[in-house]
Order: structure tokens, then sequence, then C-alpha cells
């Protein structure tokens, strides 16, 4: 987990897009929204969950592992950053390979573009868009120390399930107390069992 | 492979210039630096195509190409690509047409200069004159008479002057990404002096010292032509050794993009889409998402099966697994 991130709170989204809108007037991607807010069982529920870039740790970004033009470069901070515009040739393998399903692509332009946690304010100190307007907290920046000053007895997790892998990330999620030990489940769902296609 | 193809460059040029005959020896260090240019860019290629993500891709683009099973169901698909990726690279244009202009500008020059330049340099191109000093001359590559003209016609000034109208391009579309990078707040985010803004500098002082050449012989009757050689040469020199470190390889990377969406274009001819298994939205190609889970697997990413579903599914999932097994509701 990086120092100073993003503590993202499912249980807290009211799924209002304040978000969206405002990941529209980051600097480094203006006029486009960079987070995905997305309702998991829309018509019978109200849960909606905000996904930024989780700025994977271990492994160290499958996004940037997988291109074919090491165009995504990551900072000395960790931050995971979107596609360098004169390298990216459009070909969509980290928005595949990436387990969170954060990268965008821009097919016409060949541009992948991503959360990048809003560096052009981030780098300065200030919070990332998204989490300067979510009313409800469920988007939080700053340090764990922070968060559980705001929020006493509040825990988090930084690393998420995908079958039998262990995915560490630089952003974490708020969990229940009696569940941090646990990796949080990434959602693959079970395709396999003893190699017998169970779909 | 570095060795091989400098080696084969020193060939050339030993055998291009007629054992060095045509060989202008003022010209020494341009061609040293375009040896050491082939030993970077063959060094560089060798290890960008040895990482899984581009040795893959790389494979099928060469395979889409050598298929002539896909040469007879679409032949012009490749020059076309050829034409609108990389010499009109429409995809700039939806990115921002005044980049597209800038870079269209910049690109041209830079052809124009690279094919001036080097043979010029290799001694491949020489230019003689029967007369000793014109107006006829004749312009032989390799020795062999080409073509010959007037030194005072329009081809003869056209001739004359190709790296003086290269520079007029490569200055307006450098200078405008030069501004950008210094004006525009997306672009200066994360910017790296080294990385995005020395390549401006460098063909923009290129481009200058070259036209101040010309302006000294006409106007200053010589005037500083030394100095100002030995400027522009140093700036040509730095320039041609940056390529293979800095941003200027995406000049190498980009060609074998086009290997990448020929494979893409091939097997969506064929009809080979693969769908989202949980909501069946088109992926993208069957043997495209065939090829990047081998490439997580030889990664040791083990979750390449995920690589089967949407990004949408895949937030979905992750959603309702932690509504169900983690957390509900405000707590």
């Amino acid at each position: 987990m990086m120092g100073k991130t993003i503590f993202i709170d499912p249980g807290r989204c009211i799924g209002c897009q304040a978000c969206v809108s405002a990941c529209r007037e980051c600097d480094s991607h203006r006029g486009k929204s960079m987070i995905h807010l997305d309702y998991t069982d829309p018509g019978q529920s109200v849960a909606s969950l905000p996904s930024v870039c989780m700025h994977c740790e271990d492994p160290v970004a499958p996004c940037a592992e997988v291109c074919p033009a090491d165009a995504i470069l990551i900072t000395a901070d960790g931050v995971v950053q979107q596609a360098d515009e004169s390298r990216c040739i459009g070909c969509s393998n980290c928005v595949n390979a990436c387990p969170f399903g954060v990268p965008k692509i821009d097919l016409q332009a060949k541009l992948q573009m991503k959360c990048n946690l809003c560096y052009d304010r981030t780098a300065y100190g200030l919070a990332p868009m998204c989490a300067t307007v979510c009313p409800t907290g469920a988007l939080f920046y700053g340090t764990l120390e922070e968060l559980q000053a705001e929020r006493p007895g509040v825990q988090v997790a930084d690393s998420f399930t995908f079958g039998d892998v262990v995915v560490s990330t630089g952003v974490a999620m708020v969990v229940p107390a009696d569940k941090v030990q646990w990796p949080v489940p990434g959602g693959l769902p079970v395709v396999e069992v003893n190699g017998v296609d169970v779909r | 492979m570095g060795v091989a193809v400098s080696l084969l460059l020193v060939v050339a040029i030993v055998l291009g210039s007629h054992c060095l005959r045509d060989f202008d020896s003022a010209l020494l260090p341009y061609a040293v630096a375009s040896v050491f240019l082939a030993f970077g860019v063959a060094y560089r290629y060798t290890m960008w195509i040895s990482a899984p993500g581009a040795r893959r891709l790389f494979r099928q683009g060469w395979r889409s190409f050598f298929s002539m099973d896909n040469f007879r169901k679409a032949p012009t698909a490749l020059p076309k690509m050829i034409a609108t990726y990389l010499g009109f690279q429409k995809f700039l244009g939806a990115r921002s047409h005044a980049r597209w202009a800038a870079h269209q500008l910049m690109f041209w020059g830079c052809l124009l200069a690279a094919a001036i330049t080097f043979p010029l340099t290799w001694g491949w191109f020489t230019f003689t004159s029967s007369t000793g000093s014109g107006p006829g001359y004749e312009m032989r590559i390799w020795g062999i008479k080409v073509i010959g003209y007037d030194s005072a016609s329009i081809l003869g000034w056209l001739m004359f002057h190709g790296l003086d109208i290269a520079a007029v391009l490569v200055i307006p579309g450098a200078a405008y990404f030069l501004w950008r990078r210094m004006k525009d707040r997306g672009a200066m985010t994360g910017q790296r002096f080294a990385y995005d803004l020395v390549p401006l500098i460098a063909l923009i002082v290129v481009s200058v010292t070259g036209l101040l050449l010309t302006f000294s012989s006409i106007f200053l009757h010589g005037g500083g032509y030394e100095f100002l050689a030995i400027m522009h040469m140093v700036s040509v020199v730095f320039t041609l050794i940056y390529i293979p470190f800095g941003k200027f390889f995406h000049i190498v990377q980009r060609p074998a993009a086009v290997g990448m969406q020929l494979f893409k274009y091939t097997t969506r001819e064929d009809e080979q889409i693969f769908h989202c298994r949980r909501c069946q939205e088109p992926i993208d190609t069957g043997p495209y998402v065939e090829n990047l889970r081998s490439t997580m697997r030889d990664l040791d990413l083990g979750f390449d099966q995920w690589a089967e579903y949407c990004p949408r599914c895949k937030r979905v999932l992750r959603g309702s697994a932690y509504l169900t097994q983690v957390k509900k509701g405000f707590k």
C-alpha cells in the first residue's frame, strides 16, 4: 500500500456519480472520466462500486508487464501512469489483462487511458478529484493513520485474490475488522476444478 | 546483434562509396554516429522484442504478414495500414487536429532529412559536374547516374535546398510541441526533461543551425560557417546517438504496431470474435485473447482466464463478491 493513497469503501457509495463528473476535470485526461462506477445488481439493489486504478504492487502493474510497447511507466512513488502517448499502439493488452478492469482504450486514437491518481494534483500534495468531491467518504485520500483518525477502528485490505493468485495493491479497500486478515475476493468465478470446466 | 548490424552498415558504407572513393571525409563524424545509431537501435530493438508481450505480438504480426491466405483475402490491407497509420498517422487526428498537423510537419521533415543525410554521409549519393562549377550537375547513387539537372533550375534549387526545406517543416512542428509542453497542463503532468523536452530542443537546434549554414553562405559570404558547421555537426551527432535511448525510439517501434493491427484485422475478417464469458459482449478476436493469455502465462500472471471477461464484468463480479463475502452497507 502506498503511503498516501485512496481508500475505497463501497459500503458508503451512494452511486451519485459525483466522482465520475469530477474525474473529467482532471488535467491529465481532460473531458474523459477514468473512474468507473458500476451498479452490481441494477434493478435489485442500489449497491454500487467505484473503481479507480489499484496501482498493483505485487505482481507489479500487470498492465505494464503485458504492454508490448513499454508504454506504461511506474513512477518511483508507485503510481502506475497512463500510457505514454508516443509509445502506446492501442493493442488493448492492458485493458484485458488488468484484473480490476480499469484501463480504457480509445481505438480511433490508438491510446490507452487510465486513472493515474490525478498525478497533476497528487504530485503537488492535493487529493485526487474523485476523493475531493465524494460526499460520503466512499473515496478517501490520505494515509492509513489519517483514515483511522477520522474513522476510529476502521480496517483496510490491500490484497485481492483471483483464483490462487494474490495481488497486492497500492490502493486499499475498507473491510470489517474480522476480515482484515483476508485478501478481498477479486470476483473471478471458479471455472475449473481439478482440470474440469465447471462453468 | 547490435555489433552485427553495425558491421553490416560499415561494409555497406565501404561498398556503396566505391571503397571510400566517394566518401566525404568532412562528414566522417556523421557516418560514425550513424554506425553507433545502428548498434544502439539493433541492441534496444533486440531487448525490446525479447519481452513476452512484444515478442508474441511481433511473431503474430510476421505470421500474418507471410500468410498467403491473408494476402489473397485482403491484398490491400497492409499497404493501406502503412499509408494511413505510418504515413498519414490518422490516429493522431483522433487525439487532436493540431497535434496531428504538427506531427506531420515533423515526420515528413525528418523523413526528408534522413533520406538526404544518411546516403550523403555514407558516400552513397554524389553530385558531379563535368564542367567543374556547373551549372550542369549529375546526381549519382552508388556511382550510377540517376538524374542530370541544371543547378540554376527549380529542380536544382530543390536538390541543393532539400535539407533547408526539411528544417522549415520541422521547426514549426517541434516548436508547437515545445509550446504545448510548457503550456498544456495535461502534457506537463509527469513530463521529464530528458525524455520529453530534449528531443524537441534537439530537433530545433539541428534545424536552426542547418538553416544558419545556408544563411551564412548566402548572406554572410560564409562568415561564421566553420563554427556553425561544428555546432550543426555536434547537434546532429547528439541526436543520432540519443535516438535508441529516448523518445525517438518510438520511430523504430511504430512499424511493429502495423504487424499487431494486421494480426487483429485478418482474424477479425475471419469472424473469430471472442465474447465475454458473462455478458457476451465482444472483447476482441479469439486468437488475440489466446495470445494475451499466453503472454500472461509467460509472465506468471496466474489469472489469465480473467482475460475472457470484459472489463465491466470484472468490476461487477468484484463488486458482487465484496457485497456478498466482505461487507454489505455502511459499517
